[in-house]
């Protein structure tokens, strides 16, 4: 857990990601993000049903992207330059405890392309393809 | 139109989603890049993506792909040239 912020400069109430459980940088990762009733976003999304915004899932597989990389994330410059083929087939609720999978798609010219994967108790979360670019 | 040539268009096609375009719309010798097809890095992607799924044939670098985004018929000439090897 300590790694985290030492990797990425995200910090509450915009860190989404609470543990690394595989990483191969440049190949694959796999963390976690736990998702409790007290997230500040879901105070508001929404009052009498609290799920987690789908924008915000693919954030999480942003961020778990970010341990790709070999290098902590601080002061580097690297952002998200796009995003494919989003699709969210089930909400995920507090409580959902998320595996969060980025493996690398392919690279060129300081380009990369991410598959992610977000799955709760072996279902289907979101997928999505993120491009991200270094600059 | 070379049959490679043929392919090498409708993978550009269908893998840049260029709606409503069809083959004999792409000029052969105009560049990919810029002035021609107007594509931009992340098109470059997804093309050596497409490229490497499609025909097998990896480009490395980007001074592999300087020389294979010169136009459709100097990237039909790399694949011809790279899938025989």
């Amino acid at each position: 857990m300590a790694e985290i912020p030492a990797h990425l400069p995200h910090r509450y109430p915009f860190l989404l990601v609470d543990r690394i459980l595989e990483r191969e940088p440049g190949q694959r990762v796999v963390a976690e993000k736990l998702v409790t009733a007290g997230e500040p976003y879901l105070q508001g999304h929404f009052p009498d049903r609290p799920l987690v915004p789908g924008a915000l899932l693919v954030e999480m597989l942003a961020q778990a992207g970010g341990f790709l990389e070999a290098e902590s994330l601080h002061g580097a410059g690297i952002f998200l330059a796009g995003i494919q083929d989003a699709r969210f087939r089930t909400p995920a609720f507090p409580g959902d405890r998320l595996r969060l999978e980025v493996r690398l798609a392919g690279a060129f010219g300081g380009l990369m392309k991410l598959a992610g994967t977000i799955t709760c108790e072996g279902q289907e979360v979101c997928t999505a393809s993120l491009l991200v670019k270094r600059l | 139109m070379s049959d490679l040539k043929l392919r090498v268009k409708h993978m550009i096609i269908e893998r840049l989603k260029l709606e409503g375009m069809t083959p004999d719309q792409i000029d052969d010798a105009a560049p990919l890049f810029g002035d021609g097809l107007g594509l931009d890095s992340i098109d470059a992607l997804e093309l050596v993506l497409g490229i490497e799924q499609v025909f097998g044939v990896k480009i490395e670098d980007e001074a592999a792909g300087l020389q294979a985004f010169k136009s459709v018929q100097a990237l039909t000439d790399f694949i011809a040239e790279h899938a025989k090897a």
